[in-house]
């Protein structure tokens, strides 16, 4: 199997130190996004999602301040930013939209001024793409066992939660009727959203960590309606892309003579992409036969 | 109606304390040029700065923009107070092939024809597409520099052009101690294979004659702050684990976690570890000391295998 793909796979992919890095963290990264980000999808807060990973980046580049993992910061700042959120009522549509605005613009300057202290008060190099687009790469070996808790709790806490998270998710009104303490479990659903965007993050960066979260998901939700099925093809489409990108950024050090691959992040998207436009195609062409 | 009110004041105070800023930050920045009929020599990195006094002296006044040792100057964002000083600068050094492309940007927004430039890759005559630009370490450069610089303080004042030159033949001979250290390092120990995290040193390695078995893909993805390719970090990592090489010498002011993690795999299997500066160190160090001190780290490492991580 793996001599048959041997045009395709430069040598030397699978003992590469930082390659079975980046396939670990990736995986679980993207199992965790495709898991969540159905119900992100579900919910229709992809700004939200998409918000909350941007606010991140304030701490994301903080940590390298404080001389943390990023991971770290991104963290701590998500959670913050997701306790906001739900303060504020991610549940009406109006207000939702403008104190999202209003605290990711807040949380952008921000940012900008780590990432400004990052380089002008430390030997720190590399931040602001570290940060913005992810390291994949570069991840120290130390990082595994919390990333490993970290995407652990979040499948735990999405998995706990599975029943009620998706009739509250369906219909808010409709769960309040059968009891379900519909606030509790959109609180548990935003720390489950901040500890993926935050593993995605490290992995593609805090800018592109919503492709990760929304792309799969989408894609998935387009080929079925059953919540199951979506969230499980998700996240096997999350591992794909992520896998299939981070090859793709491993051969591109063979592409050009100057032996500079280019970032594992652009084939990641670009993937992620394709196979939403896939699904797109795949799913008008089952229609017009019906 | 109360809210308004509230935003009206805010934006007031606001607007008023960014136009009170920005007043003050005019008028501290007005401050620089000497008074005491000095020349103004700006140098955009601190060892060219520190150059431009040996061969000035008492008559030359030099400020140097870049001289934190703890910084990336590849990173360096300029200050409204910085284009002053360079605007109002008789004598500007700069070192070229977009290491500190600002200065031109700031020469050509302030236009001044008596201003005299040295940029030194023009100097040394280097195409920009030159991949290292950290020409201080290279030992035909200063000497080219310290006539540049007797040559142009002298045409600015004619009066002390000899002392210029003779300051200028004093610095030249002062760098034999340096030369002659790299001349014996090349003898003793030919062809030494070494590992580096950015090609900081690498002209002074070179003419060393050691080997750099970094791929220089990854030299130059560390140096410009972007991912480096797996395949370049793990030969990084095999010249460690496999002691392929003798000493690794590491760019003081450029780390990340992934330099620390080599720093790591080096001390793990012995090889020694040799700090190196893109701005001279301060205070203690002049540009001869402190390249002098640089192969006498390199010489201790291959020697005696004792690390030097700071200077």
């Amino acid at each position: 199997m793996v001599a048959g793909l041997a045009p395709v796979i430069e040598p030397g992919f699978f003992s590469n130190g930082p390659v079975q890095l980046a396939l670990t963290v990736g995986g679980v990264v993207a199992v965790v996004s495709g898991l969540v980000g159905t119900f992100t999808v579900v919910r229709g807060q992809s700004f939200a999602g998409h918000s909350l990973a941007d606010i991140g980046t304030a701490g994301g580049s903080a940590a390298f301040l404080l001389g943390v993992s990023p991971l770290y910061g991104f963290f701590a700042m998500n959670l913050l930013a997701a306790g906001a959120m739900e303060l504020i009522g991610l549940r009406r549509p109006r207000g939702r939209d403008l104190a999202t605005g209003v605290v990711l613009g807040a949380a952008l300057g921000l940012a900008a001024l780590f990432l400004y202290l990052d380089t002008t008060s430390t030997s720190t190099t590399g931040a602001t793409i570290n940060v913005l687009f992810g390291s994949i790469f570069t991840l120290s070996t130390s990082l595994v066992p919390v990333v490993a808790v970290f995407g652990g709790v979040a499948v735990g806490l999405v998995l706990l939660l599975y029943r009620p998270l998706l009739l509250s998710s369906l219909s808010a009104d409709l769960a309040a009727a059968r009891a379900v303490r519909v606030r509790l479990v959109g609180a548990g659903y935003l720390v489950a959203l901040a500890f993926a965007v935050s593993l995605s993050a490290i992995a593609i960066g805090a800018i592109l960590s919503t492709a990760l979260l929304i792309g799969p998901a989408a894609t998935a939700l387009r080929l079925t309606r059953r919540p199951g099925l979506a969230m499980a093809a998700a996240a096997g489409l999350g591992v794909l892309a992520t896998w299939l990108g981070v090859l793709l950024a491993y051969d591109s050090f063979y592409w050009q003579p100057s032996s500079q691959g280019w970032p594992v992040s652009f084939f990641v998207v670009a993937l992620v992409v394709v196979l939403f436009l896939a699904a797109q195609a795949f799913v008008a062409m089952r229609e017009r036969r019906v | 109606m109360l809210t308004d009110k509230v935003w009206r004041a805010a934006v007031a105070i606001v607007v008023s304390a960014a136009v009170a800023g920005m007043t003050l930050g005019a008028c501290s920045s007005s401050g620089a040029a000497p008074k005491d009929g000095r020349i103004a020599v700006v140098a955009a990195e601190n060892e060219y700065g520190n150059v431009a006094s040996q061969i000035g002296g008492r008559y030359v006044s030099v400020s140097s923009i870049e001289s934190n040792p703890n910084t990336d100057p590849h990173d360096y964002e300029v200050s409204p107070g910085v284009a002053g000083e360079v605007s109002r600068a008789q004598v500007v050094i700069q070192n070229g092939i977009g290491y500190d492309d600002y200065m031109s940007k700031i020469e050509s927004a302030s236009p001044n024809a008596k201003r005299r430039v040295i940029d030194v890759q023009e100097l040394l005559g280097l195409p920009d597409s030159t991949p290292n630009p950290h020409l201080w370490y290279n030992p035909v450069t200063m000497p080219k520099v310290a006539k540049a610089l007797a040559s142009d303080l002298g045409s600015i004042e004619p009066v002390h052009a000899s002392y210029f030159k003779a300051n200028a033949s004093k610095f030249v001979a002062s760098l034999d101690p340096w030369l002659k250290a790299i001349a014996r390092f090349k003898a003793t120990f030919p062809g030494t294979p070494v590992a580096t995290t950015e090609p900081v040193a690498d002209y002074m390695l070179e003419a060393a004659g050691t080997r750099n078995l970094t791929p220089f893909s990854l030299q130059a993805d560390i140096m410009n702050g972007v991912d480096p390719s797996p395949e370049a970090v793990s030969i990084q990592d095999g010249l460690f684990s496999h002691h392929k090489v003798k000493v690794f010498v590491y760019n003081q002011q450029v780390t990340d976690s992934l330099t620390q993690s080599f720093v790591t795999a080096a001390r793990k299997a012995g090889i020694p570890v040799v700090g190196v500066y893109e701005t001279m160190p301060v205070p203690g160090y002049d540009y001869q000391s402190w390249m002098l001190a640089e192969v006498k780290a390199l010489y201790r490492a291959v020697a005696a295998k004792v690390s030097t991580v700071r200077l």
